[in-house]
């Protein structure tokens, strides 16, 4: 018996199905935990070849759902680091790894260039080792070099100054987190980034650390042991309202509705501050639509996994467009949601399915931001 | 049936900003980061297919200074069997007759068939290493191959593409020196633990090679001169793609 099998505790597997049952991408491609489970049991003395695996967006419901605690996306990572170790792994995929280890981010962008989202009006202070700060804000690779993603940067940035915080980022020094490395099963460089990161950490003092993305939120504050707070900036936003800090005034009159990402939501549990954060903006609590599908139920958008790099042959519509449509029949204008994969996924379906004059994706600060300071532009 | 691979560690220019460093003939490398060759790799890989098929040895090879074991490395990584490194503190001052000769004199005791390179270097780009080598080696070559189909351990059939499309079929018996372009195969990764386990392996250096005379020797290296029509559109993305669409509409262009 493989030891893989043996930790993930794939022999107390009863067949019941839910963890296909409920797998997002499981009726769009091939990839079926349960057959995937039952073949290797079937067949102990070796692992699948199955190139299926490589669908998973690593949501976790599968194992979420599973009455008897078998880690089936823990048992898929795994087998994704077998073919990691052999070399053979989608184009796409290994130069976003190579990427990582030459230039600290997976999009092939210069290390020079990560700080290039800081605009003219834009006031963040990089420290120097040794400074200090009391919250240390860890951009994360999308949010410094996509060019949609860099607004909501940039409107985070403006928050914190707005509210007086005591902010600073690290700069080009900073490398990425390593989420969605160890979720491609490159378990070798994601050791490597932990080691990196935490003694880069130590070069500064600070007592509260927020990420922008909830793939780095998830991945310091369960997979790395990290000795400070961890917040995701929208746990930080709410913290900041409740102690009297940060003001905002209604002032959205559309029907907006939140799609929670799989890392903040049923990954770690945090349902209830991003919708906390909408309520305020909201000039009508009613305005606040839910999916069907929500909170721990919510349907992944696809981005997670290392799925960012890997596009998957199906005939069946994206996750994402299944989700705006969703988003469309319950009569929403803003799909709100606080993660930059999601963000670009949803983005991406708003234009395939030409719904861009009924729907907007936003990001919750970029909401927050526009109700500040430039409360106009919602109303045009 | 047994390979060899020359391979070259080069900077990564595409992306990062060029300094040229006082002297004027060659880059500032503080800020720069180094990989191997993008066609070298395309070349490593073939070697390494052909060993899945065919069994037998992959040697690398290359001319650098200690810096090099880093792309060393990684090759054996893939799997490649045997590493050379020529020592040299610093390739920019070798010309391509000289890097030839150097890997010549390792090469000809070796026991190969086919001596992979890549087809050019991305950094100086002169695609005459490959050719140079097959010639000190007095073995035939064939360069910019994009194909390479083999029954035998003998003999291959080798395509390269021409301007306008043509792709040429050859024949070439082996021993030979193939220098291979970028897309000939998908180069396989080298996974971080892959790389640490082979820096157990051994890298075999040579470390007072006899250096030729240079018969080239480089000038001055310059940034090109701005053109006069360039026109750079500055502002947001969506401003400066409709200031292109409107550019390319009145040119006829769209």
């Amino acid at each position: 018996m493989h030891k893989l099998l043996i930790k993930n505790e794939l022999l107390g597997c009863i067949q019941c199905g839910r963890c296909s049952a409920g797998c997002p991408v499981s009726l769009r491609t091939a990839l079926s935990p349960r057959k995937l489970i039952y073949k290797n049991l079937r067949e102990s003395k070796k692992l699948p070849k199955s190139q299926d695996i490589w669908s998973c967006t690593t949501c976790r419901t599968c194992q979420q759902r599973c009455p008897k605690g078998v880690s089936v996306m823990d048992y898929i990572i795994g087998l994704r680091s077998y073919q990691v170790e052999r070399g053979k792994i989608e184009p796409t995929m290994r130069d976003a790894l190579e990427s990582i280890l030459k230039h600290g981010n997976p999009w092939g962008r210069p290390r020079e260039k990560r700080t290039q989202w800081i605009d003219d009006e834009t006031d963040v202070r990089i420290l120097a080792e040794g400074e200090e700060t009391d919250v240390l804000l860890y951009v994360g690779c999308t949010p410094a070099y996509d060019p949609e993603i860099q607004k909501s940067t940039r409107a985070l940035a403006k928050i914190l100054n707005d509210a007086d915080v005591d902010f600073a980022i690290i700069g080009n020094d900073e490398s990425c987190c390593g989420n969605e490395v160890k979720r491609m099963g490159e378990l070798g460089l994601f050791e490597m980034l932990v080691e990196e990161n935490t003694a880069l950490f130590k070069k500064y003092k600070f007592n509260t650390m927020i990420t922008i993305s909830p793939h780095c939120y998830n991945t310091f504050k369960n997979e790395y042991a990290l000795d400070f707070e961890i917040l995701h900036y929208t746990q930080f936003l709410k913290k900041l309202l409740d102690e009297g800090k940060l003001q905002i005034s209604a002032s959205i009159e559309k029907k907006v509705v939140f799609h929670d990402p799989c890392f903040l939501g049923k990954q770690n549990d945090e349902y209830d501050a991003p919708r906390e954060l909408l309520k305020y903006l909201l000039t009508d609590e009613d305005n606040l639509l839910e999916f069907g599908r929500n909170r721990e139920r919510s349907l992944c958008c696809e981005g997670g996994g290392g799925r960012m790099w890997l596009e998957v042959e199906s005939e069946s519509p994206r996750n994402a467009e299944i989700r705006i449509d969703d988003a469309k029949s319950i009569g929403a204008e803003v799909v709100a949601t606080s993660c930059p994969f999601c963000q670009l996924t949803l983005n991406d379906a708003v234009k395939t399915t030409k719904s861009e004059d009924k729907i907007r994706v936003m990001d919750i600060c970029s909401l927050i931001a526009e109700n500040k300071f430039e409360e106009t532009e919602m109303e045009e | 049936m047994n390979s060899v691979v020359c391979i070259k560690r080069v900077p990564e220019t595409a992306e990062a900003t060029l300094k040229i460093a006082p002297d004027g003939k060659k880059l500032e490398e503080e800020n720069l980061v180094f990989s191997l060759n993008d066609a070298d790799n395309y070349a490593l890989e073939q070697a390494l297919l052909l060993q899945e098929e065919f069994d037998g040895d992959v040697t690398v090879i290359s001319v650098g200074p200690p810096e090099t074991d880093e792309i060393i490395r990684m090759a054996l990584a893939k799997g490649a069997t045997n590493a050379i490194r020529i020592h040299h503190d610093d390739i920019s001052k070798l010309d391509a007759n000289a890097v030839a000769s150097l890997l010549a004199e390792q090469i000809k005791d070796l026991d190969y068939d086919v001596v992979f390179t890549g087809a050019f270097a991305s950094d100086d780009a002169f695609s005459l290493v490959g050719t140079m080598l097959a010639e000190k080696l007095e073995i035939t070559h064939i360069t910019m191959a994009i194909e390479m189909k083999q029954d035998d351990e003998d003999e291959a059939e080798i395509s390269r593409e021409l301007e306008g499309g043509l792709i040429a079929k050859y024949r070439i018996k082996f021993p030979a020196v193939i220098t291979v372009q970028t897309g000939m195969n998908e180069p396989r990764y080298a996974s971080i633990l892959g790389i640490k386990r082979a820096s157990q392996k051994e890298v075999d250096v040579v470390d007072d090679p006899t250096i030729p005379e240079n018969k080239v020797q480089l000038e001055k290296i310059s940034y090109p001169p701005e053109g006069k029509k360039a026109e750079i559109l500055s502002g947001t993305p969506e401003e400066t793609s409709s200031r292109l669409a409107e550019i390319l509409k009145q040119k006829g262009i769209i």
